[in-house]
């Protein structure tokens, strides 16, 4: 049985241990982001504040790493959902290289909107 | 008489069960006069020689040790030995199959795979220098026995698997009890197989399926908590991993 089930990887542990790190760094992040955005001064929504706060390079570069830290939170529950089910089972393979892929799509998408400022 | 608490006192309780005759799945009604103290494996055993011979459930030691009588009792997995009637203050008892495993007849079900699962992650103990002709004594202090004792106290009765939703979606999942045996056996300070049980722990059936909801912990006749065994060693599984990977490179 143990050979027959056997398949380890690296990617799960890893996995695991940066879900857990992406999400105690999502909730320091969007805490700072509330709190400047809503809870600092009236006007922070006004479109000349928002390209001020995306072209300010330390507000890009932690927009950066939350877009990094959502990115990968929310791919990588959705992977773990997928692989709970009897289909993700028959197609752990393909379902890790899709999750990779869309994780590396939504940073650099997100990356390239922010770079625009 | 008069101040003598009620639910004390016998009453008749409706034992509804869900029955599986190979084919189809149907619900039966029992009257069961209930008496103080009377259990719900009693009140079975009161349906089998009183209406219906065929009612099919497993049971054995009627104490709570053996775990045969695991089954879904008013929607909670309970042991049939150890529920008094009359202490689930209802006057309709609700009984089924433990769900996450396949029904066989009535209340009894298939716990072929659940033990094919325990017996793969090695649950016992595993030394270098095994010499039944000339054993040694195994040194051991208090707080390491104390340390995985609780763990040793599971009986196997699939009520923490028949929770659990990761063993719902993923047949072939290891499950709380597995684990939780694996992890008593990791931390036995007189146990050398760590290497060979990680090997079935850090699968993709292993630890890595388990997403703490904590039913098992919940609904475990033992009070063992498998999900804190499990969440530890899920840690111990990711130590185990990035080091070896590390050694490969």
């Amino acid at each position: 049985m143990a050979e027959e089930l056997h398949t380890r990887k690296v990617l799960e542990p890893l996995g695991w241990i940066l879900q857990l790190l992406t999400g105690l760094l999502l909730a320091i992040l969007i805490t700072f982001h509330f709190f400047e955005t809503h809870l600092i001064a009236h006007d922070a929504l006004a479109f000349e504040n928002v390209i001020a706060r995306l072209t300010d390079p330390a507000h890009k570069v932690m927009y950066g790493l939350l877009l990094a830290s959502v990115s990968f939170h929310a791919f990588n529950g959705l992977r773990a959902i997928l692989l709970d089910t009897e289909f993700g089972a028959r197609n752990t393979k393909a379902i890790n290289i899709l999750i990779v892929l869309v994780i590396l799509g939504a940073f650099i998408y997100g990356l390239g909107l922010l770079f625009t400022f | 008489m008069e101040n003598k608490d009620k639910s004390n006192m016998g009453r008749d309780v409706i034992f509804r069960i869900k029955r599986f005759d190979g084919e189809k799945s149907y619900w039966s009604d029992f009257v069961v006069p209930a008496q103080k103290g009377m259990t719900v494996l009693e009140g079975l055993y009161y349906i089998k020689g009183t209406y219906d011979g065929s009612l099919s459930f497993r049971a054995s030691c009627r104490m709570g040790i053996c775990g045969s009588c695991a089954m879904k009792i008013n929607d909670k997995p309970r042991l049939a030995c150890e529920t008094q009637i009359l202490q689930l203050n209802s006057s309709k008892i609700k009984i089924e199959p433990l769900d996450n495993f396949r029904v066989l007849k009535d209340l009894i079900t298939d716990f072929e795979g659940f033990f094919a699962k325990h017996e793969a992650v090695k649950p016992y103990l595993i030394r270098k220098d095994d010499n039944y002709a000339e054993p040694v004594e195994l040194i051991q202090k208090p707080e390491e026995l104390h340390a995985y004792y609780d763990f040793t106290l599971c009986i196997k009765c699939g009520a923490c698997f028949s929770v659990c939703p990761a063993a719902a979606t993923r047949d072939d999942y290891l499950g709380p009890a597995a684990m939780a045996a694996a992890y008593r056996f990791n931390i036995d300070t007189r146990d050398e197989g760590r290497d060979e049980r990680m090997f079935m722990v850090c699968s993709d059936v292993g630890v890595w399926r388990c997403h703490f909801a904590a039913e098992c912990s919940e609904v475990c006749p033992k009070n063992i908590e498998p999900a804190k065994a499990i969440q530890k060693l899920r840690f111990q599984a990711a130590v185990h991993m990035i080091k070896k990977a590390l050694k490969r490179w």
